[in-house]
């Protein structure tokens, strides 16, 4: 059991990552959006923390130790997209281009501003999640400590 | 509206860019005073548009109105934002003066400006929810600020009861959303009428449970001596200065706007727990000693007047309860600041706040009291009800300006945890504040 | 439905503000993130209709309401968010105070409210003798 466990579990981010991909694209079409990717992202991390502990699983995947400044970009960018219309007099939240207008396709895929937003929200609650995680298993080890 | 989207945006992205850099440096601190600097000065241009004029209204997104979220600047929101943020401002320069302790204050601070300035530009009842809960947050994590126990127990105190307000609150927003099936706030009002009155006593009850819990109006006030003394003076002014407004700007706009008729009906309830609040907040103030405990217990004091100047209600009574809000939270603001230093020129500045609190005429608070006279004057009861607490303010007010400032040594329970814990930092502070120790008799 | 849903709340919103009255701090936890959870059940109902789920291409017949779908979805991000932040912060008022009850807690801070009070009185005395 704990073998299975510690041979698969860190092996699943890869799948997770193409699973959250998958999710904010099909968003735009279907159920989906940033928010469950980032959960999904950000499950797997957990499982890594679960089966290595604390200690390896960041070693092993330094990005980890910078989740804070992933959450922040997020948000940054899910602040520029949602604001960057005041410039030009709209709203905030306008998305471009406007309904109607046309789209820059790569494939099936349409690139709107709202794509980037979904992104954003991806990062932070990635970031935002996996900081948590973190920071519980830092206390949980000093504690032990 | 570009006013309206920088004084929301600036410091909300400020604040992530702050609470990734180290807050004990000097620079962090002064760029978080730039910030809060420049959300007041958006607010204030905001206000040059809003109170001539119509209140400035923004539905995001280019949606149809009623589909899109709006942002919703009118004069009552401007004037507790930039309220609000005047407070936070002068909190955050004092603190930066004494020393930032911890990495996060200055970034925690500017997202609570962010989170405050949503709050009272919003038109849309759950957006009000969302930004409401960002500057919660803050708050409760300002709250542990200084990472003592004491400081820890009563962050956690903060949190948890103040947390439940929320989600009663939540609750009285989802029954608001399913008996009128909108959530945009002049929507509201206009389909209110037509509500089963049952139904709309029981969400209106909700919503003045849920602000008077952050208010810490009587019933609802046993968290706040704990969190105010235990909390750090800066934090102390930050919470009752400026997110205790979302209380008394909570139940202007949803008791005032939203259910006129419930609070009619409410108005004698309303008048009878503000008056009990301001008789139990100053008798138990004048029993303490620390100036931070009689702060507290002054604080529970000061809502009642705010309370019942709302359960008079009228065009008199909510410019009463509006001007008084206004006078308290910045009274707060100076006093919880002034009372932990020593010297001349903080004695001088206490005995100001203090001047205000009872209403004495040269000081801010005498206009509130005034205004709270003119409101209640068909009622000799109410009358003499304020001249009670009035004088019970005046009392408990220079008793802690004597001992703390004229008696040069402390005695008693007085030099108990909150004033000992802080004590080295606030002394040696007080030497660039203030002319002359007067503790150097020792 | 609206029954189910309303019972349903009110046993979570129940639950929790028993468990909030424990002395164990987890506990307190716990009933806030269920009453948090009756929130959200609250507003799952607040808009319930039956219906196809509202994505662009609408199918025929009736659409749900999505809108309380979108709050409950973000009361339940709050709630985590806060549920996070609570229990980091029971996890270091027990680092404080390496113990999980509040009672004790409560003794602890008597203690040491006395043990200062004694402190102050000897300083208090002495200078007084000094004084003399």
């Amino acid at each position: 059991m704990s073998v299975i466990l510690e041979v698969v579990c860190p092996r699943l981010l890869g799948p997770a990552a193409m699973v959250a991909a998958a999710i904010i694209v099909k968003g735009y079409s279907d159920v989906g959006d940033g928010f469950s990717a980032g959960v999904v992202v950000a499950l797997a991390v957990a499982l890594r923390y679960v089966t290595l502990g604390a200690e390896r699983a960041e070693r092993s995947l330094p990005v980890l130790r910078h989740a804070p400044v992933l959450a922040v970009a997020g948000l940054l960018l899910v602040l520029a997209i949602g604001f960057f219309p005041v410039a030009f007099g709209e709203p905030p939240l306008t998305h471009f281009p406007r309904a109607g207008e046309p789209v820059v396709e790569i494939g099936a895929l349409e690139l709107t501003t709202a794509v980037a937003l979904d992104v954003g929200i991806f990062l932070l609650v990635a970031g935002a999640l996996v900081e948590t995680i973190h920071q519980i298993a830092r206390l949980v080890e000093e504690r032990r400590a | 509206m570009t006013a309206l989207s920088l004084s929301l945006v600036v410091p909300w992205a400020a604040g992530l860019v702050l609470a990734l850099l180290d807050g004990r440096r000097r620079l962090v601190g002064w760029v978080a005073v730039c910030v809060l600097g420049a959300n007041l000065g958006a607010l204030v241009v905001l206000a040059a548009a809003v109170l001539p004029d119509d209140p400035v209204v923004v539905t995001t997104g280019n949606w149809p109105a009623g589909v899109g979220i709006t942002l919703r600047a009118d004069a009552l929101g401007v004037l507790f934002a930039l309220l609000s943020s005047l407070a936070l401002l002068s909190a955050t320069v004092f603190e930066v003066l004494e020393g930032v302790r911890e990495r996060t204050f200055p970034g925690l601070v500017v997202l609570l400006a962010a989170g405050l300035t949503g709050v009272f530009v919003t038109g849309d009842l759950f957006n009000f929810y969302v930004f409401f809960e960002l500057a919660m947050t803050a708050g409760y994590v300002l709250a542990t600020y200084g990472g003592g126990r004491r400081e820890l127990g009563a962050a956690l105190v903060f949190t948890t009861v103040n947390l439940l307000g929320t989600f009663i609150f939540l609750l009285s927003v989802a029954g608001v959303y399913h008996v009128t099936g909108t959530l945009e706030m002049s929507g509201i009002a206009a389909r209110m009428d037509e509500v089963d009155a049952n139904a709309a006593v029981l969400l209106a009850a909700g919503f003045f449970v849920a602000f008077s819990v952050k208010l810490g109006l009587f019933p609802f006030h046993f968290w706040l001596p704990t969190v105010y003394t235990g909390a750090r003076p800066a934090v102390a002014a930050i919470l009752s200065g400026g997110l205790a407004n979302i209380g008394a700007y909570g139940l202007l706009r949803f008791g005032g706007e939203l259910l006129p008729g419930e609070l009619d009906l409410a108005a004698g309830a309303l008048i009878v727990i503000g008056s009990a609040s301001i008789l139990y907040g100053g008798v138990l103030a004048v029993s303490r000693r620390t100036a931070s405990e009689m702060l507290a217990y002054s604080a529970i004091g000061q809502v009642g007047y705010v309370l019942v100047a709302i359960g008079v209600g009228g065009p008199v009574g909510f410019a009463a309860a509006i001007l008084y809000t206004v006078v308290n939270a910045l009274n707060k603001t100076l006093l919880f600041l002034t009372a932990q230093m020593r010297g001349a020129l903080a004695g001088a500045t206490f005995a100001l706040g203090a001047l205000s609190v009872a209403g004495v005429p040269p000081a801010a608070g005498f206009v509130g009291k005034l205004e709270l006279f003119r409101a209640t004057a068909g009622s000799p009861a109410l009358v003499a009800l304020f001249v009670l607490g009035s004088a019970l303010s005046f009392v408990y007010a220079f008793q802690t300006y004597q001992y703390d400032f004229w008696r040069g040594e402390r005695r008693g329970r007085r030099s108990s945890a909150p004033s000992r814990a802080s004590s080295p930092r606030s002394r040696s502070s007080s030497s660039r504040w203030a002319c002359g120790r007067s503790r150097c008799s020792r | 439905m609206s029954l189910l849903f309303a019972l349903a709340a009110a046993v979570l919103f129940g639950t929790g503000a028993y468990l909030l009255l424990d002395r164990d701090l987890v506990r307190v936890v716990f009933g806030v993130v269920l009453v948090s959870q009756a929130a959200v059940l609250t507003l799952v109902a607040s808009g319930l209709t039956r219906g196809a789920a509202p994505i662009y291409p609408l199918s025929r017949g009736p659409v749900s309401d999505p809108l309380s779908q979108a709050m409950a979805l973000t009361a339940i991000v709050i709630g985590l968010a806060v549920t996070a932040l609570l229990l980091v912060l029971v996890l270091r008022v027990v680092q404080a105070y390496r113990s999980e009850e509040l009672a004790e807690v409560a003794v602890r801070e008597a203690e040491r409210e006395a043990r200062l009070e004694r402190l102050h009185e000897r300083e208090h005395a002495e200078e007084e003798a000094a004084a003399r």
